[in-house]
């Protein structure tokens, strides 16, 4: 399916790789539809990218890279997508989105209270809520250097 | 907006399958049940908000701010390296 963005252009996205969100991203309720991939190989970031609207792609990364000893509770995905499954028997897959601030990039961070878990059994992601408030909505990626 | 007071062990039913319990009161807190069907999701609406917003942050990506963010930030991580590490060209 060939798709268009506003960044990359036309896109083509196999329909095997196009991702289900049934309520979508938090304040993004009506987008359903999402892609993930990789600008640059090598890169630690992804694109996530909307099927739904053009300019709508967020950047997600692996949050264990930065932070080996997060935990998610994937049983709260489970529960809100009905997967079938135990979350160890589910190969669930986690992302966290990055916010990087217009014109200051060092200032980066990630959202480790509100995970994306994506099933790749049935192409189903969606945005859980970490509301024990261990981790911030604005972890960030670099150390902060004292200017 | 419907108000309705209740007292402790005191419950309130939305629709065929929601139902949230008063299960305690102390001086200005309010502990609350809530039983809902899987695929409802619940939340304390300050985080729920703060998600909110922090998603549409993450939205406005400028592609020079990328690029810039890939150039500043080099995680390492033992996967990583057998991930597109080993490339020789």
């Amino acid at each position: 399916m060939k798709i268009e963005t506003t960044r990359f252009g036309t896109v083509d996205v196999p329909a095997e790789k196009i991702i289900t969100m049934s309520h979508g991203l938090l304040g993004f309720p009506d987008k359903r539809r999402f892609c993930i991939f990789q600008q640059k190989e090598g890169s630690p970031f992804f694109w996530y990218q909307s099927l739904d609207d053009a300019a709508l792609a967020f950047v997600i990364t692996d949050p264990w890279l930065f932070k080996p000893d997060y935990q998610v509770d994937l049983e709260l995905a489970i529960r809100a997508m009905a997967w079938d499954g135990k979350a160890d028997q589910l190969p669930l897959e986690c992302y966290v989105i990055v916010t990087i601030p217009r014109g200051a990039p060092e200032r980066m961070t990630a959202n480790l209270m509100g995970p994306v878990v994506l099933n790749p059994n049935t192409r189903e992601a969606v945005q859980i809520v970490l509301s024990n408030e261990t981790y911030s909505h604005q972890y960030p990626l670099l150390k902060q250097e004292a200017a | 907006m419907l108000v309705l007071t209740r007292k402790s062990d005191e419950k309130v039913t939305i629709g065929d399958d929601i139902v949230v319990s008063v299960l305690d009161i102390k001086g200005s807190q309010v502990k609350l049940g809530i039983e809902a069907p899987k695929g409802i999701a619940v939340h304390r609406s300050e985080i729920y908000e703060r998600i909110q917003a922090e998603n549409l942050l993450a939205a406005s990506v400028v592609a020079a701010d990328f690029v810039e963010a890939e150039k500043l930030w080099k995680p390492r991580k033992g996967h990583q390296d057998t991930v597109g590490g080993e490339r020789e060209d």
